[in-house]
């Protein structure tokens, strides 16, 4: 539809906008410098409008989620949804919780105005249940990032010494699965939990054998990368997640990739001081430090916010201690030699110490980051918090005196000496709310036509009634563009169009093709030929 | 293949497993569309489906073995928007051992992970051989594997045999335990493992001699059989969730001092694939009942039950009717769409023929450890059968339509 969204106030970023009234022009699924005068016009005067929201770290369509939905009927129970008014009526009822269902999942990204969702974690074996998960997911443009981290075939190969090898079989991999990124997970961690050995001794831990460490798996993915001209650079979940005293780890993987470009994930899970007899404690400014000195590095937080949560990820053993500690129920599931997975349902209360720990911890990385074009929110949905509850963590971030009280209410007994108790005023502004939810994922995923409102980019668009509560706002936007389909009309979901596939096709030597096909001979349950999802790339795949 | 008397048959399925070569038989299955017993177009069928469809008060759409995730993504979908329920076979033949899992959770590896690691097998009254002739060869003890080099000589095979449910024939050691004690033994074992991991074990009764295998294994795998026969004058197996749920808790337990991981044995069909898009779609695996508008998971009113209490009026079958385990749908109008729907006996209302899932059809289908596999049609060329996945989106776009006139 051709449509001139006309008088509202335009937070465009990449394009220098901060809040000036603009028109925005939208032409079929794109963006347009301008129109007819008598095309029809959508009156946004008083509104916010801004890029639709592009989620950079989610679980939404891994195998691993569909685990954690079948663990938990009783939080689906407590949340049923009915299927939206859509106007051809093929809306679809589902159920909500921690871990909604496929349909749910897409109606409430775009409820939220989130126009753009990646999952994070994909077992490449499984990557065709993926697609399908998200074949089922409405209205959101996706990817996924395939975790090479802990897979046998790449880790002989750095440990022989062939990155060129192994850079050639994550290009393979990616088309093979029709991924967007390369993920690692706890670098040789996770193959060291299936044999039993449960501590990673920092980056150098050569356990795996004489040049199998972290650091050499980090550094050939993050070479490989970058090497192949992926769109986004390597995306790391760190080492030693969740430990006391981690910063250490997580600043070392950060150092041993100088000067390459690297993305690290959740970083609030990453971000702890204290351990060996002294007390937890935050060390969120010393990751804010080095990130200020060191622009290659991007992040996102990986917010906790208060309330139920589900731990699903593909580093297992961390999901063993929470359940030995926590004594919830626990799936793991071991993947092929590839990769691993747990989930243990969990929940994040205010009282508890360790909970109002991380919790500060995330909004310190937020308050005391230097660029917010590097470092963007998430809450690892759904391991910190549902994607629900990011208008509540915007609020937190825009308004100090709703933070402060927030903050008086928490159990504060490891919070001591921490900057946020001692007094962070910073009020992220619309701008930059608009940088950390759009412009800069957009920015580190490479997707040079989301993110932004200019000519050219992807009708995205999502617009806001201005609300003195900032949680409120962001959380019943008014109205929702995809791809230049109104899907949300006066705050109601009416139209539910299939998203996108967001893919890479990296070019590779074909020479590994041969070696792989005699390690699949060997070892694999399936077949080499039956590997590959046929049609997970698409005729025109979307960058 | 060969042609024979103008039909394309399978004459030889090579490296197929006994069981293989009966399933894949000559490729030859029926083709018809019919009405109330006469032939129609696949119109007329689609338009009789949803006029008795939209006539009924309560529509049980069934997801039998042997269908796509394709056909059963868009199935899901054509409950939901009748209001009635969905249920899959899993609801009587493996309800326990998913309530228990979903209770407690559970341990579990890919096979091609048992077939790297596993350097202890430990068989819980079952002996794979029966269901899965290639499970020895494929998977384990047999296949030399990444960290059990000397395939069969680097793994310990334990059988444990409960009455007449055996372990394999050919185990480096068995365990004997009378039915009537196994579930008080596998909580005896379950509290010294527990007790054992905080450093003091006292490992007594039938199932001791156990324990120093789990002692001394880097990987166990504990292979159970996850379709249990179902006990007579039960119309499921979710009474017998107790012995899952035992050992899904040892084998929790076992992971605080060794790796170990289960493998529940399931049975075919992409039976994994209709629990797979269930949960994706609607949150649960089986028995979704969508009747206020939303999903409610009613594990404790399976399919075979409302027939039998004459809860339904319509049933829509989807998949192979043919297959072992679904419940007796007499006296209910159906329609039936899937491979030899024609065939059945009573004959349903409306029976649409489809072509086999990976004989004659594409799509995906669950490897029974949750491994999604590509299904490709044999057949060459372009199939007669109408493709099930885009029958059932079909029938779902009538009923949509029709409810979208009654709101005009």
């Amino acid at each position: 539809m051709a449509l001139r969204i006309t008088g509202g106030e335009v937070y465009d970023p990449t394009n220098g906008v901060g809040g000036a009234v603009r028109d925005i022009c939208i032409d079929g699924g794109s963006i347009v410098e301008s129109l007819p005068d008598d095309a029809p016009r959508l009156d946004a005067r008083g509104m916010v409008v801004m890029p639709g929201g592009i989620d950079i770290h989610a679980h939404i369509a891994a195998s691993s989620v569909n685990l954690g939905r079948r663990l938990l009927p009783e939080t689906h129970t407590s949340d049923p949804v009915r299927a939206p008014d859509l106007i051809d009526g093929t809306g679809r009822s589902g159920s909500g919780g921690t871990i909604p269902s496929t349909f749910t999942t897409g109606y409430r990204y775009a409820g939220l105005g989130y126009t753009t969702v990646f999952d994070a974690a994909v077992a490449a074996v499984a990557a065709r249940d993926t697609h399908a998960q998200l074949d089922d997911t409405p209205i959101i443009d996706a990817g996924f990032f395939v975790l090479m981290g802990n897979d046998d075939y790449l880790l002989r190969q750095i440990a022989a010494g062939e990155r060129e090898r192994a850079r050639d079989y994550a290009a393979w991999l990616l088309r093979a699965t029709g991924g967007y990124a390369i993920k690692v997970v706890n670098p040789a961690g996770v193959e060291l939990w299936k044999r039993n050995v449960r501590v990673v001794n920092g980056i150098d831990d050569a356990t795996l054998g004489e040049g199998l460490t972290p650091r050499a798996i980090l550094e050939t993915l993050a070479d490989a990368a970058n090497e192949l001209h992926l769109p986004h650079p390597v995306h790391i979940h760190c080492n030693n997640l969740g430990v006391p005293g981690n910063v250490a780890t997580t600043l070392e993987s950060m150092e041993a990739l100088g000067g390459r470009r690297a993305h690290f994930t959740h970083l609030q899970f990453h971000a702890y001081d204290g351990g060996e007899g002294k007390p937890w404690s935050s060390g969120a400014r010393r990751i804010a430090d080095y990130m200020a000195s060191h622009p290659e590095v991007t992040g996102d937080v990986g917010q906790v916010m208060f309330g139920p949560a589900t731990t699903l990820t593909a580093d297992g053993a961390v999901e063993y201690l929470l359940h030995a500690s926590s004594g919830r129920k626990w799936v793991n599931s071991d993947i092929e030699v590839e990769t691993g997975c747990g989930v243990v349902p969990y929940e994040y209360r205010d009282k508890l110490a360790v909970s109002a720990l991380q919790w500060a911890v995330g909004l310190e990385l937020f308050l005391l980051s230097s660029d917010p074009w590097r470092l963007v929110l998430s809450t690892d949905h759904p391991n910190g918090g549902s994607f629900m509850s990011y208008p509540e963590l915007i609020r937190l971030l825009m308004d100090s005196a709703y933070r402060k009280d927030r903050l008086s209410r928490v159990n504060q007994r490891l919070l001591a000496g921490s900057a946020l108790l001692d007094g962070l005023d910073r009020e992220y502004t619309l701008e930059e709310i608009a940088i950390i939810t759009r412009a800069g994922p957009a920015r580190q995923l490479g997707l040079v036509n989301k993110g932004h409102l200019g000519a050219g980019a992807d009708a995205d668009i999502t617009i806001y009634s201005r609300s003195e509560n900032f949680a409120e706002m962001f959380s019943t936007p008014r109205y929702v563009f995809k791809s230049g389909t109104l899907v949300v009309d006066e705050g109601q979901l009416r139209r539910a169009p299939e998203g996108k596939r967001l893919q890479v096709q990296p070019e590779y030597d074909d020479a590994v093709t041969r070696d792989l096909e005699r390690w699949f001979e060997r070892y694999a349950s399936i077949s080499f030929a039956n590997y590959p999802v046929a049609g997970a790339v698409r005729p025109t795949p979307e960058r | 293949m060969r042609e024979e008397e103008g039909v394309l048959r399978i004459v030889e399925a090579r490296n197929a497993c006994e069981l293989g070569r009966a399933w894949f038989g000559d490729g030859v299955v029926s083709s018809e569309i019919r009405v109330h017993g006469e032939d129609a177009t696949i119109d007329e069928a689609l338009d009789a489906a949803a006029e008795l469809l939209g006539a009924a008060k309560r529509v049980l759409v069934y997801l039998a073995p042997d269908s796509t995730c394709e056909a059963q993504r868009a199935a899901v979908a054509l409950a939901d928007h009748l209001h009635g329920v969905v249920d899959d076979i899993t609801s009587s033949t493996a309800a326990g051992g998913v309530l228990a899992a979903q209770r407690r959770g559970r341990p579990t590896a890919s096979l091609g992970e048992i077939r790297n690691r596993a350097d202890l097998l430990v068989f819980w009254g079952v002996d794979p051989a029966v269901r899965y002739p290639r499970f020895f060869s494929r998977y384990a003890p047999e296949p030399e594997g990444i960290y059990v080099p000397g395939g069969r000589r680097d793994r310990t095979v334990i059988a444990i045999d409960i009455g007449d449910e055996r372990g394999p024939a050919d185990a480096d050691a068995r365990i004997a335990i009378d039915p009537d004690v196994e579930q008080s033994e596998l909580a005896r074992l379950s509290a010294a493992t527990l007790a054992g991991s905080n450093g003091a074990a006292e490992v007594g009764g039938a199932l001791a001699a156990l324990s120093p295998h789990f002692d001394s294994a880097r990987y166990a795998a504990i292979v159970y059989d996850a379709e249990p026969p179902v006990p007579s004058g039960a119309v499921s197996t979710a009474d017998r969730s107790w012995r899952a749920e035992a050992i899904v808790l040892l084998a929790q337990q076992l992971n605080a001092r060794i790796r170990c991981s289960l493998v529940p044995l399931r049975a075919g069909g992409n039976r994994n694939g209709a629990e797979a898009v269930l949960t994706w779609q609607t949150g649960y695996p089986m028995t979704v009942d969508f009747s206020r508008g939303v999903p409610r998971y009613r594990p404790d009113e399976p399919s075979a039950s409302l027939i039998a209490r004459g809860a339904v009026d319509a049933i829509v079958v989807i998949g192979n009717v043919r297959a072992e385990g679904i419940p007796p749908m007499d006296g209910v109008p159906r329609v039936s769409i899937g491979p030899w729907a024609s065939g059945a006996e009573p004959a349903a209302e409306i029976a649409i023929d489809t072509g086999v899932a990976g004989i004659h059809e594409g799509g995906m289908a669950f490897r029974m450890d949750d491994i999604p596999l590509p299904l490709r049609p044999v057949f060459p060329g372009e199939s007669p059968w109408p493709d099930s996945a885009a029958i059932v989106a079909a029938l779902d776009a009538r009923i949509c339509a029709r409810a979208a006139e009654v709101l005009r």
